[in-house]
């Protein structure tokens, strides 16, 4: 491994690009034809694909802040991963989220509360809501655009302070850059913690902006840690077979992502749960309604397709992944921990899914006033098309950035801990 | 000591380098032996797969609390709440598994935890308030700086002799028999 060489990995970056310019035009050609017929579907894939990505950036800042104020030992190798992809956060939020949120067509297409004139399940107006307007310090338009701007500006300062920093090490080999970086992820941690959580608020709950969960920040930040997680297992498989951890990655640091995983798993069960059960306990109708519409069709009661969802929720993304990790066997062999990777990143997309595509449209002519968007729908297709597209650019610019660094941080003062790295 | 309770209880060495004592383990664990054990002042890693040990088995415990405490989670709920004295509390139903499900998680936890408390007195067959090793003179040593590589008697392998003989030629010093 020398600087003077870049993985031949890298030299694939372009392609992804490409293919990520591709997909954001087909995307956006489609959310501008369904807005133009007052659909809002296809802007709500681009919404889901930059949010998946967004979810996996977030929590690899996280883990990466989170791992250098703790100073791990087991990080440095795997972390350095994460420096060279967190530059994409910014990005994705720039080409996904803001243009969505700057656009007054899309704008008023994705998050009713916007548009004064978007007719309620109730048969009345936006602009004519008393619980729009009691929240209407937060929720106006204003304030919201704001906050979009901190959210790409909050991010994008955090990624390149922690990149340049850890950079400059490999070649000034300073120790002072890791006291730097320690200092600035004390600082970044709690600041990532209340962005995240505004972004959380604006980007998903705000879409059925009736409701309100103060859980649903902490939510946002436990499924982030556990995508990025399994990225990160995926990641490092690759890399490890035919990339610049090739004989670096041993079992110890299988078994350390796979702690941690197991770990996150149960607490984003904590968490949902737990908004759940509050929100069950209390049963009061501002609030059970958005669990209502996920499992029961409000004119005759039976389940629709959301039930369905909520059932994968809890046996597909928490007790599968948890009962399997529970064994030691399934942390430390690559291809079992890949496998599980596999099976949380899946959930992690469908629990985007529940959260943020069923809505309440108004209809006349249903008994209720309103009819529930279904789960299955030939949309889906293009969420997925989203992700794979917001994908290759987070890849692009993840390999450009390989090209120009140090893949190894080779003089973190704890390389040597991290190479030799054992349980 | 009773002249007829007077029995072996097996063979000590130590090793003053960590390198030593190892590639001694290496050889005792490719050698067959079940019955012995290493002691170091610290943990040396790695010494777990030198030794040839397996995965420690109270994790078994762990799960067996685990799933029982769910299970008296449940019942501890139902009985009450449902059966002994049916409650209506708040417009839900007797029992499910959702209103009680705090009870469920800690009563698993609580009993996950005593498992894993009680599991690892049980393997390491805990308490004990004497051990034959405690009798040679140069033991706390091994709290200091000295390995030492212990065969117990009560491995098939064992022979006085032969069992001396292999700890000298693994470079042990110090070849001392201890006696119950």
């Amino acid at each position: 491994m020398s600087s003077s060489s870049p993985h031949a990995l890298t030299a694939h970056w372009k392609k992804f690009l490409g293919a990520g310019v591709v997909a954001m035009a087909v995307l956006w050609y489609f959310a501008c034809a369904g807005v133009a017929h007052h659909e809002n579907r296809q802007a709500l894939s681009i919404l889901v694909g930059s949010l998946f990505w967004i979810s996996v950036l977030i929590g690899m800042l996280m883990l990466t802040m989170i791992t250098r104020v703790f100073d791990a030992g087991w990080a440095p190798i795997i972390r350095r991963n994460w420096e060279l992809l967190i530059i994409a956060l910014p990005v994705v939020i720039v080409l996904g989220v803001a243009p969505l949120a700057f656009s007054t067509s899309f704008r008023h297409a994705l998050w009713d509360w916007t548009d004064a004139a978007h007719v309620l399940p109730s048969g009345h107006a936006v602009g004519h809501d008393p619980i729009l307007q009691a929240k209407s310090w937060f929720l106006n338009e204003k304030f919201f655009l704001i906050r979009v701007s901190l959210y790409v500006l909050v991010f994008g300062v955090l990624a390149t302070l922690l990149r340049r920093w850890s950079f400059a090490q490999d070649t000034d080999r300073t120790a002072g850059h890791t006291h730097r970086l320690h200092a600035v992820s004390a600082v970044g941690i709690p600041l990532s913690a209340v962005t995240l959580t505004m972004l959380a608020f604006d980007c998903l709950m705000a879409l059925s902006y009736h409701w309100f969960s103060t859980m649903y920040g902490v939510w946002f930040f436990a499924l982030s840690i556990r995508l990025a997680l399994a990225v990160t297992v995926i990641l490092t498989y690759r890399l490890s077979n035919g990339g610049w951890l090739d004989g670096l990655l041993n079992q110890a640091h299988r078994h350390v992502l796979g702690c941690l995983m197991l770990a996150f798993t149960v607490f984003w069960a904590y968490i949902s749960f737990s908004q759940y059960f509050l929100i069950y306990t209390a049963n009061i109708p501002e609030e059970t309604f958005w669990y209502n519409i996920r499992e029961f069709d409000p004119a005759t009661g039976l389940k629709n397709q959301w039930w369905g969802v909520s059932m994968y929720m809890i046996f597909g993304f928490f007790l599968l992944p948890f009962l399997s990790l529970l064994f030691y066997r399934t942390k430390i062999v690559a291809g079992r921990l890949l496998t599980v990777a596999w099976i949380i990143l899946i959930g992690g997309i469908v629990d985007l899914w529940f959260n943020a595509l069923p809505r309440q449209v108004y209809d006349k002519s249903a008994p209720e006033g309103f009819v529930v968007t279904p789960f299955l729908t030939s949309s889906l297709f293009l969420d997925l098309l989203a992700i794979a597209g917001f994908g290759a650019i987070v890849i692009a610019l993840f390999l450009r950035s390989a090209s120009k660094q140090e893949t190894i941080p080779v003089h973190d003062p704890r390389i040597l801990e991290s190479i030799n790295y054992h349980e | 000591m009773n002249e007829r309770n007077e029995r072996i209880h097996g063979v000590a060495c130590t090793f003053r380098k960590v390198s030593d004592v190892f590639h001694a383990a290496e050889k005792v664990r490719d050698a067959g032996w079940k019955n012995w054990d290493v002691h170091t002042p610290f943990p040396i890693h790695g010494m777990d797969q030198a030794m040839g040990m397996p995965r420690s088995p109270v994790p078994r415990l762990t799960l067996l609390g685990g799933v029982t405490g769910f299970i008296t989670g449940c019942l501890l709920t139902w009985y009450t709440n449902s059966y002994d004295y049916p409650l209506i509390v708040g417009g839900k139903p007797y029992w499910s598994v959702i209103f009680p499900f705090p009870v469920l998680y800690e009563c698993t936890i609580l009993f996950a935890a005593f498992g894993t408390f009680f599991g690892q007195f049980i393997f390491n067959r805990l308490p004990r308030h004497n051990h034959p090793l405690f009798e040679l003179p140069n033991f706390s040593r091994v709290s200091d700086d000295t390995f030492m590589i212990v065969l117990e008697a009560r491995d098939p392998q064992f022979h006085l002799d032969e069992s001396r003989n292999f700890l000298q030629s693994l470079g042990g010093q110090e070849i001392t028999v201890i006696r119950d």
